[in-house]
């Protein structure tokens, strides 16, 4: 059987850019696939943890239409190594978040100070899936909402 | 060494909170490993266990009448033979006094906590990684000079 390489913390930089791509590249089937189906999340503003698969839902409802756009600027990703197949990522982002509801009304969410922990398993075919995620705000912050044609 | 049991797990985060409430004499600094980082409540960055730990240890000894937290169900994931992640929410209060001599009271109603437990070479489980949050601000009232 060949060696596997256990994690580095240079690909577990590399997948958390390729996360926050694909988030804002709006491709909800490889958004799912970011994840394990066991994951759970704390979004920033839920008081519960949700299964992943909730959350992608409701991600790709809200934030995957063509209205809708997500961005986010990553701070410096610091990795914890675990074991050969599991590790942590934390880091702050300035994530800024636009969506339209269907009433038409559109909103702005900017969080400048978002703080991330996604805990990242190496699968059998060796790819890297998040088995957790905790996003928080450090400040309290309330959506704007934009002027109609804004 | 056995593998980590999700029993041993919300076992560890009660001693968590009964230190960090004051109800145990324990050190907090003992329930994490040397190179822990954390996100406390209201942080903008990470910082290391040792370096937040005092922080707290400060806290409490200018809290009045001291804190009380209320843990919700403990979620755990076992994630490998010697690390498990360890998932729930909390509401906690606590009370500190002013240099006007009011206290201040502060209640955490949606707290959320994400603790993530390895065992170390001596067998104990300690905390590599925390990110404790609130889905909503923190309700803050003084009363009392």
């Amino acid at each position: 059987m060949p060696a596997i390489d256990s994690i580095s913390a240079e690909q577990v930089q590399t997948h958390v850019h390729n996360f926050w791509r694909v988030f804002s590249t709006k491709s909800k089937n490889e958004f799912s696939e970011q994840y394990v189906p066991s994951a759970t999340i704390f979004t920033a503003n839920t008081p519960r943890s949700e299964s992943a698969r909730l959350m992608v839902v409701r991600r790709a409802r809200e934030l995957f239409g063509p209205t809708s756009s997500v961005t986010a600027k990553l701070g410096t990703i610091t990795v914890q190594i675990l074991g050969p197949a599991l590790a942590i990522a934390s880091y702050p982002l300035h994530y800024c978040v636009t969506r339209t509801l269907p009433n038409g009304r559109r909103y702005r969410l900017d969080v400048p100070f978002l703080r991330a922990t996604q805990i990242f398993v190496r699968d059998k075919d060796g790819v890297l899936r998040i088995i957790h995620e905790h996003m928080s705000s450090a400040e309290a912050v309330e959506p704007q909402e934009l002027p109609e044609n804004g | 060494m056995s593998d980590i049991s999700p029993d041993e797990v919300r076992s560890e985060v009660q001693r968590f909170w009964a230190i960090f409430t004051g109800t145990s004499k324990d050190r907090i600094e003992e329930l994490y490993s040397s190179d822990a980082i954390v996100f406390t409540g209201s942080a903008k960055r990470s910082d290391p266990a040792t370096l937040a730990s005092i922080r707290r240890t400060r806290q409490r000894a200018k809290a009045g009448s001291g804190s009380a937290a209320e843990v919700g169900a403990i979620e755990v994931q076992i994630a490998g033979p010697d690390v498990a992640i360890a998932t729930y929410t909390y509401q906690f209060r606590s009370s500190a006094r002013d240099r006007d001599g009011s206290t201040m009271q502060t209640h955490t109603q949606f707290g959320r906590a994400t603790q993530v437990f390895q065992r170390d070479a001596s067998g104990k489980l300690r905390i590599v990684h925390e990110h404790l949050s609130s889905a909503a601000p923190a309700k803050m009232e003084k009363s009392g000079q």
